[in-house]
């Protein structure tokens, strides 16, 4: 057994032979997607934003992808927390078990962004579909990433699914077009992945410097969230 | 052959995890070589993977190569008699099957030291005696062993009992 590989593959099965993560990973993205366009237009309504229409179907398709991501992510590293210890414990380098769980989890972040843009093309089509699925992936990178981050360091799966639920729900509606407020939006890591959703929902193009803020937001997620994970998993000598 | 015993919540689990790795040490230092095997008190497993899976990812993180993998499995599983339930998921195991599975993973690669933390809990008595065999084989051979229980019936076959009390350890 050499790399992180085969070890992703193994924490891949763990998940998908879990039939309610399966579910999920096929009904939030549609049901996000299909139910959220009209109620988060009415909500950014409500806060003073102005997202609606394609673009709120977009960021519907966005968050879908974030939510489970961010889910996945977390009960992926807080149910296994302690037979990884002991995978470590054994000889495995905790960098390559981050390494494999996060692989794990980007696996079915594309799955779950696939089929919310799936679902996006077919409710209400898309003009530009490459920039609009990079986009509803970065969502479901820069999630995967606070996931991991808050699994590695809560345990409990009620405190750290209700963290992990916290941070999306601030982030959602405190984010581009869904609030007439400024404020906390800066602060929150997919406000520029957000945008340019809102942008391919209209049918607009992005600045390339919009793209490389949110490779690189999701990028600063991916490590910080392997150094938690490295840094909760290694054996204390 | 060590045991190491005490009332409930001495210390014993909290000694031995610190002595693994599992906890930060407050204090002192703890000598080791790499080579050794745990068998935690409860057993640390994937709950949807299956027991020949188990043994794949922890052949691979002792680091042995597929054949020596196979050997060591093959032994543990008829040792245990627990080789029918090779494909099972854990989470389709009873209680001393995951216990066999979590003694096994500890044994795979035929360590210098093996700690075992309530090793024998929930094993019937066939098992029971079995495992104290393959334990007094495996001394035999070399391997070092520390059974950390608080019920030590088998005294007789130990070298040598610690008793923790009050944060000390004295031999009995």
């Amino acid at each position: 057994m050499s790399g992180s590989t085969p070890i992703t593959g193994y924490f891949l099965i763990e998940q998908i032979r879990n039939r309610s993560t399966v579910a999920m990973l096929v009904a939030i993205p549609i049901l996000f997607v299909v139910v959220s366009a009209d109620v988060l237009s009415e909500f950014a309504s409500a806060l003073g934003g102005s997202v609606a229409g394609s673009s709120a179907a977009a960021l519907g398709a966005g968050w879908a992808a974030a939510f489970l991501a961010g889910a996945l992510g977390f009960f992926q590293i807080a149910s296994s927390r302690d037979a990884d210890r002991r995978l470590a414990l054994a000889g495995l380098a905790p960098i390559r078990l981050a390494v494999a769980r996060i692989n794990a989890s980007l696996v079915l972040g594309i799955v779950v962004s696939l089929l919310a843009f799936a679902t996006l093309w077919l409710r209400v089509g898309v003009t530009h579909p490459l920039h609009t699925l990079a986009a509803i992936l970065m969502f479901a990178v820069i999630y995967i990433g606070i996931g991991t981050l808050v699994g590695s360091f809560v345990s409990g799966p009620l405190e750290g699914s209700l963290a992990v639920a916290f941070i999306f729900l601030i982030d959602a509606f405190s984010g581009p077009g869904m609030s007439a407020s400024d404020g906390i939006s800066r602060l929150m890591p997919t406000r520029e992945a957000a945008d340019l959703l809102i942008a391919a929902g209209a049918g607009r193009t992005s600045p390339t410097g919009d793209w490389l803020t949110v490779v690189a937001t999701a990028a600063v997620a991916l490590v910080v969230s392997s150094f938690a994970f490295w840094f909760s998993a290694r054996p204390r000598r | 052959m060590v045991g190491l015993v005490g009332e409930n919540g001495s210390g014993k689990s909290t000694l031995m995890k610190i002595i693994v790795g599992m906890l930060e040490r407050d204090g002192g230092t703890v000598e080791l070589d790499d080579r050794f095997g745990y068998c935690p008190q409860l057993p640390l497993l994937w709950s949807k993977l299956t027991v020949d899976e188990h043994f794949e990812l922890f052949a691979g993180a002792y680091g042995l190569d597929e054949s020596e993998a196979q050997a060591s499995v093959a032994t543990l599983v008829d040792d245990l008699r627990f080789d029918r339930y090779r494909s099972y998921r854990a989470e389709e195991l009873s209680g001393g099957t995951r216990q066999k599975l979590n003694l096994a993973i500890s044994m795979l690669h035929n360590p210098e030291l093996l700690l075992l933390d309530e090793p024998y809990s929930g094993f019937d008595w066939e098992t029971y005696t079995r495992f104290w065999k393959m334990s007094e084989r495996l001394r035999e051979e070399g391997m070092a062993i520390l059974i950390v229980s608080h019920f030590l019936p088998e005294r007789d076959r130990l070298d040598r009992i610690y008793e923790l009390r009050d944060g000390m350890s004295e031999e009995t």
